[in-house]
């Protein structure tokens, strides 16, 4: 992580599907170094909006920018030395052990013909580290647990060691102490070595705990952006969710905390 | 260990084993000293037959493992898929039009051909094609190329029509060297140019997504196996004839055989199960019946259509059919 963050915007950026248009004219910063939350009802292009900014989909007008670069213009390999991205719910191939999968995330740094250096192991070693998975390396991912599974996908993405991290709900399927468990390894990362994280969230009280800012959408698009305390309202609820709640300070943390009427 | 044990006896067996058994001293004789009796058979029935067998069953083998690692599906496979079809419908054409072409080029651009129509087919645009509509619509044109083919040998005059049959349902018959050479080429060049993909199919083993994220220009490593895989299969179809479920089988049963785990030892595996697979239905096809020669396409049937109905039973267990 030697450089700082660049950042990753959009601008008039427009997805979805022939004539549906999920998102249209969405002008949006993610600020580096911060942890952000994409958050919305189903079928807002939350999702849409992740694959948009990794390239895996691409967008049907404007561009994502990232450092001011057009992603589109850019080198794949290049690409993903700058930004990793967990898609939702991958899925291993069969018989692969946690060590071997990690090891792949280390492909945009290989040369076609070249070994796998110290370096390469030193990055995963750590990577392995980060999400506590040291111990497990050399078990099979068929033989873990869901929460340990979604820890091994998260060490391969922290493995390509970029300074920009996406994910796509990568808490859905595992329990509560495995949600906080992920959120609490994410913001490590972050706050250790400044790496950008962004991450399409269901739940909006753990959204509003572990990330510094919100991107909240609703139906027609973009509802509100910025930190927790100014995104999370009634009205913003409302419109994006058509969900009546009450925002209430977090007795713990102080932040907002949303309960539902 | 048991695969490559495995394949030494089986080749053993199909040497010593037909019409006329050699018994084991012969068999000694005749292969590494080249005199008495068995040395005939060897050289110009048996031997080619064995190795015709050997190099199409390897790539046919290699054919299926690289589509289903691709498509992380194991109903993926050129025979199913109906390439193989299409690569003989493409022989069989130029054959009967009496066309002097290098018959391996005539198979693989059958076999291009009817890839490229089932990806077509199966396309809609704006989201992914999934695997099992690819199988699907290859199943179906694979039916339809077959008919074709039936139409086609109806035109031919008896006698090449009964061979164009026996042909088309996969034989081994009157196999010589240059046969066993010509696939044997072909199989090496296109498993070194699979070497050269398999880091990029350890990638999109992953998945499209991850792959892509990781820095892969998926697409372009996409076409590039699956061209790989069609023609390795259709350099089969050429000496061998369009031979159902060999392709289908070879990997599965080679990862339970071998235990073989990463990617590349599994493609190996499937190559040398596909080996296997080919030498001994040729075997039972020939020996099996004193007097009778099956073409080796039954025999692969018999074994390959209950595979199929237990891989089916399977996926559906597992919920992904």
């Amino acid at each position: 992580m030697s450089d700082p963050a660049p950042t990753l915007a959009t601008q008039d950026l427009r997805l979805g599907y022939r004539e549906r248009a999920v998102i249209d004219g969405l002008n949006l910063s993610f600020p580096p170094g911060a942890v952000t939350a994409i958050l919305g009802p189903n079928g807002c292009g939350k999702s849409t909006l992740l694959h948009a900014l990794a390239r895996l989909a691409p967008p049907r007008a404007g561009r994502v920018t990232l450092g001011g670069e057009d992603v589109a213009r850019m080198a794949p390999r290049a690409l993903a030395r700058r930004l990793a991205i967990l898609p939702q719910s991958p899925v291993a191939p069969e018989g692969i052990t946690v060590a071997e999968l990690v090891r792949r995330g280390r492909a945009p740094w290989r040369g076609l013909l070249a070994p796998f250096s110290a370096a390469d192991a030193q990055a995963c070693a750590e990577a392995l580290a980060a999400v506590a998975m040291t111990g497990l390396a050399e078990r099979p991912m068929a033989e873990l647990s869901g929460g340990q599974r979604q820890r091994a996908w998260v060490a391969l993405v922290l493995a390509q060691a970029t300074p920009l991290l996406l994910l796509d709900e990568p808490t859905t399927f595992l329990d509560l102490p495995h949600q906080i468990e992920l959120l609490a390894l994410l913001r490590r990362r972050n706050r250790a070595a400044g790496t950008t994280v962004i991450a399409v969230l269901h739940d909006l009280n753990l959204a509003a705990r572990f990330c510094d800012h919100l991107v909240l959408l609703g139906p027609d698009g973009l509802v509100a952006e910025g930190p927790p305390d100014r995104v999370m309202t009634e009205a913003a609820l409302m419109r994006a969710f058509g969900l009546a709640a009450r925002v209430l300070p977090d007795p713990v943390t102080g932040g907002p905390m949303v309960v539902p009427l | 260990m048991v695969l490559p044990l495995a394949l030494l006896a089986a080749v053993l067996a199909a040497l010593a084993l037909g019409e006329v058994a050699l018994p084991p001293v012969t068999l000694w004789h005749g292969l590494v000293a080249g005199e008495g009796p068995g040395a005939f058979t060897l050289r110009v029935i048996r031997g080619p037959r064995v190795a015709t067998a050997l190099g199409a069953g390897a790539a046919l083998g290699l054919s299926g493992g690289l589509f289903q690692a691709l498509f992380r599906n194991p109903l993926a496979a050129p025979d199913l898929m109906g390439f193989n079809a299409g690569a003989g419908l493409a022989v069989l054409l130029a054959t009967a039009a009496g066309l002097a072409l290098p018959m391996p080029l005539v198979a693989a651009a059958g076999g291009l051909a009817a890839a490229a129509a089932v990806a077509l087919l199966a396309w809609r645009p704006g989201h992914a094609t999934p695997v099992l509509a690819l199988v699907l619509t290859g199943l179906g044109l694979g039916f339809a190329l077959s008919a074709a083919a039936s139409v086609v040998m109806l035109a031919l005059p008896l006698e090449q029509a009964a061979e164009a049959q026996r042909w088309l349902t996969g034989s081994l018959a009157a196999r010589g060297w240059h046969h066993a050479g010509q696939v044997a080429l072909l199989a090496s060049g296109l498993a070194a140019l699979t070497a050269l993909q398999m880091r990029a199919l350890g990638l999109l083993e992953l998945g499209v997504p991850i792959a892509t994220g990781l820095g892969l220009a998926a697409g372009r490593a996409r076409l590039a196996i699956a061209g790989t895989a069609t023609v390795l299969a259709a350099a089969a179809v050429a000496v061998a004839g369009p031979v159902p479920f060999v392709a289908l089988m070879a990997a599965p049963l080679g990862q339970r055989l071998s235990g073989a785990r990463r990617p590349g030892a599994r493609l190996v595996a499937a190559a040398v199960t596909g080996a296997l697979i080919m030498v001994l239905a040729d075997l039972a096809a020939r020996a099996a019946i004193p007097g009778v020669q099956f073409p080796i396409g039954v025999m692969t049937g018999l074994l390959g259509a209950p595979y199929l109905m237990w891989r089916l039973a399977r996926e559906m267990t597992e919920q992904r059919l």
